[in-house]
């Protein structure tokens, strides 16, 4: 069983064809819908380099890992491998056969199965009646204690019932156990992993590339892409805006778009709140001491900026769900949240515009438990007009347009008589003349008196807040506002490196 | 860095095997103290039981019962639940008592569609993103209608074989706990031991990734409601061998006590779990709580009420066990 040892088997590339690249992306675009996620990236790795990838929310480093990986078509454009003559179509099939691997995040593991269950899915040989298992505990344990030597991960128990940071490494070593691995993609790989994972980590992959595996390395820890890649390729906007081989961290912070900070000087948020406490105290109605410092006022539009999922969603969450007895979080009682994903969690598709636009209102309109048509249908149609709705109060909800649904799913909210408004990301794949209406909406309606709290992964949409908190590793990193409060800095603070240390 | 800087490789030892084995069964584990529970309070009532007849005659009722929990087992491991399993058992009992002795050829054309059509309901499922529990419960009814079309009561008689089977009384041993052992050796195969086991514990688990490690979620499904077929026909059959005549309605309770014997299991609705001596266990012991009440001579149509008290108690119980461990 020399073969399920990992990676000894690297097919030996002859040494005429190391020169050439691995894998070469050309002019390749990718749009969904009205989103253009790619529009024409020229990206190409080296046979044996490690190769960053950067870039903030959106920039297109997720599609385009899935389109080297086989996982999506690109509209236009192709990629080729080494000896890329005899594959003219590029596909999941085409590319597992030339050896590209992805690791996933941790939670795209099967919790159910166990690791060497797991680790037997992607194994493409045929299974035999009883040998497989015994096969994959060999290859998984062994690729599991060549990486990372003292993991204490038995290879019996379920992958549910282990913690993050071993299901992330049960991932890594997964994907290693791989025979003809030839370019391995790495999507956030050190985001749950302690420190010491993380060097065996990085050491692994040296030693994979002095035998010719390629490494795409996509991570927002600027100082791991920078200590550990051979080059950086720098996306924005769906481009790969630079390719750097020897950079620094504030380099590729201009290139993502983000400004060099003057000063490491932190504007700290306790000082902030500090300043304008005396006069503004009584007007609080937001406070949470629990986990997250944060607190709002009346008539604030407060912006939750940040790289996706660095606890944005959860604070809203917690916001949204605190009742009166919960611990270290005060809110006012009647609050309203608008979602991101409308179509999973925000409208009811069988009711009319009207029905579904005041639905959290129904209180105000009812009058011994029944609901006042008449009122209902005006406050309908004063929204519907007030934000161009297209269509009528009785239009069925499933025949507007996403951005004309998402325009009812935010008037309902305002419609309602909440004080606290929470957006989860609302606004994404609207169109830009909708989205000009509804920022001066939530303006006009924050003047009114209501708090407003709103997350979004768009930071050019932060510039409408008064004050926007900045996200990372689930803890607030800074408070800007007035002059400070730049698109610039957000990406800056985004990728602050000051947590990274502490680890 | 090669394999050999790491330290040579080492299976893992049978005791680490036999604590996770534990581990992982655990939530089956009160299903056994209910089954253990009414076991004891039979014996009490009626000391007979403790015979080899006393036990054959006691558990014969639970053989095909735990079959048909290893089928529903299968088909909620890939997150589906199969409504028409009674009905289709029913209809088993009647080909077998009717078709399989006048023209064996078509009944064993018959059981052969029966799989098919099973092969199908997978693929819709899969494919037109239909509830399986609409899927099952529109085809119990067309089970139901092509049973009383073949055999409108009662009736009709076993081949010879199949009676030879259900007469069948080793020396020493109950033959019911032969039965069920195979049964629980099959599912066990079947949904923990095989790969393709795991690939639909993975179905139900996680959709996405089985997809990513390039299998057809199709396939699996398909083969999920195959497997599962294949054992409901084995059930109707030894249910049939039991009665020796067939009944579309002689199983209609089926439907629900399998899908409660897999929960008193340790199943659970979401998919992605298959524990198949849970899922015999849980049967075993809704098997013999009938014939507990009629030893303490209790009406039987009480039947379903103590079932259902045992399949709280035991979820209750669950609930309290699973927040202790924590």
């Amino acid at each position: 069983m020399s073969q399920s040892t990992i990676n000894d088997s690297v097919p030996a590339v002859p040494p005429a064809q190391q020169r050439e690249p691995t894998i070469v992306a050309r002019s390749v675009s990718k749009s969904y819908g009205k989103t253009h996620a790619l529009r024409g990236v020229d990206l190409q790795l080296g046979h044996g380099e490690i190769l960053g990838l950067v870039g903030h929310n959106g920039a297109g480093k997720s599609t385009l890992m899935r389109v080297l990986a086989g996982i999506e078509q690109p509209d236009s454009g192709d990629v080729v491998v080494r000896d890329g003559a005899s594959r003219s179509l590029w596909n999941a099939t085409t590319a597992a056969d030339f050896g590209v691997r992805m690791v996933y995040q941790e939670l795209a593991l099967c919790p159910d199965l166990t690791v060497s269950e797991t680790v037997a899915l992607s194994d493409p040989r045929p299974a035999g009646i009883w040998g497989w298992r015994a096969r994959a505990e060999r290859r998984i344990s062994t690729s599991l204690d060549t990486v990372f030597p003292g993991h204490g991960i038995s290879v019996l128990r379920r992958t549910g019932d282990l913690a993050m940071a071993e299901r992330q490494m049960v991932e890594i070593a997964r994907a290693l156990c791989t025979d003809n691995l030839a370019l391995l993609i790495l999507d956030e790989p050190t985001e749950s992993l302690g420190s010491d994972a993380t060097e065996q980590l990085y050491a692994h992959l040296h030693s994979l590339t002095e035998r010719g595996v390629s490494s795409l390395l996509v991570s927002h820890r600027m100082q791991e892409v920078i200590a550990h890649s051979d080059r950086i390729a720098v996306m924005k906007d769906g481009v790969v805006v630079g390719v750097f081989d020897d950079t620094s961290e504030s380099e590729l912070l201009v290139s993502m778009g983000g400004e060099v900070k003057a000063d490491v000087e932190q504007p700290l948020p306790a000082a902030i709140a500090a300043a304008g406490a005396d006069q503004l105290a009584a007007s609080v109605i937001v406070k949470s001491t629990s986990g997250i410092s944060f607190e709002a006022r009346r008539g604030e539009l407060i912006g939750l900026a940040g790289l996706a999922g660095q606890g944005q969603e959860q604070l809203l969450t917690k916001l949204w769900r605190a009742g009166a007895l919960t611990p270290g979080v005060a809110v006012p009682h009647r609050r309203a949240y608008v979602p991101g994903d409308r179509q999973t969690s925000g409208i009811f598709p069988l009711w009319s515009v009207a029905e579904n636009l005041t639905i959290s209102s129904l209180r105000g309109l009812a009058r011994f438990g029944l609901v006042r048509g008449r009122a209902k249908r005006e406050l309908a149609a004063k929204w519907i007009s007030a934000l161009k709705v297209r269509g009528d109060a009785a239009t069925p909800i499933i025949a507007l347009s996403g951005g004309n649904q998402q325009k009812v799913l935010v008037a309902r909210a305002f419609a309602s008589d909440a004080e606290l408004v929470l957006l989860d990301d609302p606004f994404r794949g609207v169109d830009v003349a909708t989205k000009s209406e509804l920022y001066s909406l939530m303006k006009s309606e924050a003047a009114a008196g209501r708090c407003i709290v709103w997350y979004s992964t768009e930071n050019s949409e932060m510039a409408h807040c008064d004050r926007v908190y900045v996200f990372r590793a689930n803890a607030i990193i800074s408070e800007l506002s007035g002059a400070s409060n730049t698109e610039e800095r957000i990406i800056a603070d985004s990728f602050d490196e000051m947590t990274g240390t502490k680890k | 860095m090669t394999t050999s800087s790491a330290a040579p490789y080492a299976p893992p030892a049978l005791a680490a095997r036999a604590r996770t084995s534990a581990l992982h069964g655990f939530p089956a584990l009160l299903s056994l103290v209910a089954l253990v529970a009414v076991f004891v309070i039979s014996v009490v009532n009626q000391p007979g039981i403790l015979s080899v007849t006393g036990l054959t005659l006691m558990l014969m009722s639970a053989v095909p019962l735990v079959f048909a929990a290893q089928a529903q087992m299968l088909i909620m491991s890939v997150g589906d639940i199969d409504l028409g399993i009674g009905a289709l058992i029913g209809l088993v009992t009647v080909i077998a008592a009717t078709l399989l002795r006048e023209s064996p050829l078509l009944g064993i054309a018959m059981l052969t569609a029966i799989v098919v059509v099973y092969a199908l309901l997978g693929l819709i499922v899969q494919k037109r993103k239909v509830p399986s529990i609409i899927v099952t419960l529109g085809m119990s009814f067309v089970w139901l209608g092509i049973g009383l079309q073949i055999l409108p009561t009662p009736g009709g008689a076993t081949p010879d074989w199949l009676t030879a089977i259900g007469r069948w009384r080793p020396e020493g041993v109950p033959s019911p706990l032969i039965f069920i052992a195979i049964a629980t050796i099959i599912g066990w195969y079947l949904s923990r031991q095989s790969r393709a086991g795991s690939r639909l514990r993975a179905l139900g688990s996680n959709q996405a990734t089985l997809e990513k490690a390039g299998w057809s979620l199709t396939r699996t499904r398909v083969l999920a409601y195959v497997l599962a077929a294949i054992l409901i026909v084995i059930s109707g059959l030894l249910l049939a061998s039991q009665t020796r005549s067939g009944d579309i309605n002689s199983a209609s309770n089926f439907t629900l006590m399998t899908i409660a014997a897999v929960v008193l299991g340790g199943g659970n609705f979401s998919g992605g779990r298959a524990l198949p001596i849970g899922a015999t266990l849980g049967a075993v012991t809704l098997g013999l709580i009938t014939v507990l009440l009629s030893l303490m001579s209790l009406s039987s149509s009480l039947q379903s009420a103590a079932q259902g008290a045992i399949v709280l108690a035991v979820l209750a119980g669950r609930v309290v066990t699973e927040r202790l461990a924590r």
